[in-house]
């Protein structure tokens, strides 16, 4: 039978190593964000720069978020 | 049909389908074996034909007490009922042990330790019946699964998750009068002789999480025998440590053994070229004996869940035509137990269409909906029902389903809207000026 198995597209062992260090991207994004919003005057302030950071923030942080519950056994 | 070749039978499996008859005599059920090849006049054909009753065996008497053995009938005919005329029959009756009450006489019958001869019997008219009732001990475990669900949940992230919900009894003789645990544990051979305090559940062989646990809590009472070591580290030490014979030998005396005289040539999930191993019995055991948490006696009843997870790539694959199928064991995993009503839920997960279910014989088939971790849809569920199981159902069967990979970036995309929605809520919170006076 021509049956090829199907298998996670990420390899399974590394779940926890992708999960650490994009979560810690994130929370390093989100302090700069923060960190921006706290400094930062109302004129000076870019909205641009406040959605990136924002975006790019969310991104790393919900997949960090999703390895880390597939690291600790609740497949999604 | 079987040919011999020097003592070493072989076994052609013929096909058997049930069928009706316009003059059948008393409900008789009838079932169609179709020869590989026609038979010609004067042909000899040897057929091995095998059929497994459950509930078959009666309890007599129907109550026991702690102290007593198990005495049970077994109704039969002494000469086969079939539609055909027969020239010579012999009938053998093998008890499990040496002790039998009674049996029918039908001339000529004779009795010989564990065995009762019935025979030989000449030129026997078609339908022709010979009621034989034999009386005798039985102290096998009488374990009877009154119901299983069993929850297959499909997770391409990785993992197959499976959870059983089993509702055990005993069911032989019923237990009468007081439940003395003194005598159980001080006499254990005489007292509690029918009774049973242990299972076996096969498990497949890359297993790991595995649970054992009921409404109360988890029970500690089991052993998980993994069996191999798969550490290309550690060779010199596994090939003394392995007692990995033990299991095998065990469940052969149970008679566990499948397709022992036959030969067949195919994958074994789990297992994977270039796995180093140095028994061929390692290739295929993986079990847990458990214990409920009270010996069961005749209508005593337990209730359990037993999970585990196995890796997706043994048992997800992709069909030629692009659909994707689930390739599993269906049946109990429980050893030498029948189920009374056993129900098999596979949850596919969100966003598969079309689902189907392949199996060899019928079963009751029906859609559901389950709502899980990060759903927005719900997940479809395959749920197959079937009654009556015995351990000779415990064949692979096939869900099919159509599924886009870019399906599974629903999850991961929820997540992150979940926290950009965060950031935009901070920023509108820093960005709003609510002062009335600037």
């Amino acid at each position: 039978m021509a049956a090829t198995p199907i298998a996670s597209p990420i390899p399974v062992a590394m779940y926890p190593t992708l999960s650490v260090v994009t979560l810690a991207i994130g929370l390093v994004i989100t302090a700069f964000f923060f960190i921006y919003e706290a400094t930062s005057s109302r004129k000076n302030r870019s909205l641009g720069k406040e959605l990136a950071a924002a975006a790019v923030a969310s991104v790393f942080l919900g997949f960090g978020s999703l390895f880390l519950l597939l690291a600790s056994g609740v497949y999604v | 049909m079987n040919t011999s070749k020097k003592k070493k039978k072989t076994y052609l499996p013929l096909d058997v389908k049930p069928t009706e008859q316009p003059d059948a005599p008393n409900d008789t059920g009838y079932f169609l074996v179709s020869f590989a090849t026609p038979l010609t006049p004067g042909e000899t054909v040897t057929l091995e034909v095998l059929y497994i009753l459950t509930h078959s065996l009666e309890p007599f008497p129907s109550e026991i007490a702690q102290s007593e053995s198990q005495l049970v009938y077994y109704r039969d005919s002494a000469v086969i009922l079939s539609p055909y005329h027969i020239k010579q029959q012999t009938t053998f009756f093998k008890t499990p042990s040496a002790r039998v009450e009674s049996f029918t006489n039908v001339e000529p019958a004779n009795r010989a330790g564990k065995e009762i001869k019935y025979g030989p019997y000449e030129d026997r008219a078609p339908y022709s019946y010979a009621p034989v009732n034999v009386h005798f001990e039985n102290n096998s475990p009488f374990a009877v699964v009154e119901e299983l669900v069993r929850e297959i949940e499909i997770s391409h992230w990785g993992s197959l998750q499976i959870t059983e919900n089993y509702r055990l009894t005993h069911g032989g003789a019923r237990h009468k009068g007081v439940f003395s645990r003194v005598d159980y544990q001080s006499r254990r051979s005489i007292s509690g002789s029918s009774s049973f305090n242990a299972l076996l559940a096969v498990l497949p062989p890359k297993v790991n999480s595995v649970y054992y646990r009921d409404d109360i809590g988890n029970i500690s009472t089991s052993h998980l025998r993994t069996g191999f070591k798969k550490d290309l580290l550690d060779i010199e030490n596994t090939r003394e440590k392995l007692d990995s014979s033990k299991p095998g030998s065990m469940t052969n005396e149970c008679s566990l053994w499948l397709n022992h005289d036959k030969l067949i040539v195919c994958s074994i999930p789990g297992v994977q070229v270039g796995d180093i191993f140095f028994y061929r019995i390692e290739l295929c055991i993986i079990e847990l004996e458990f214990e409920p948490r009270y010996p069961l006696f005749g209508g005593w009843r337990a209730t359990f869940i037993i999970g585990y997870r196995v890796p997706l790539e043994d048992y997800l694959f992709e069909a030629p035509d692009g659909r994707r199928y689930l390739n599993f064991t269906f049946g109990c995993p429980l050893v030498e137990t029948i189920v009374n009503k056993l129900t098999i839920k596979v949850v596919l997960p969100e966003g598969s269409k079309d689902p189907s279910a392949v199996l060899p014989f019928t079963v009751n088939q029906d859609l559901q909906v389950k709502y899980s971790y990060l759903d927005i849809v719900g997940r479809t569920v395959v749920v197959l029902q079937k009654d009556n199981v015995v351990p000779t159902h415990n064949v692979p069967f096939q869900v099919y389903y159509t599924f886009k990979p870019i399906y599974m970036l629903a999850e991961p995309f929820m997540l992150v809207s979940a926290f950009f929605f965060v950031f935009v809520a901070s920023l509108a919170y820093v960005h709003i000026d609510l002062n009335i006076v600037k």
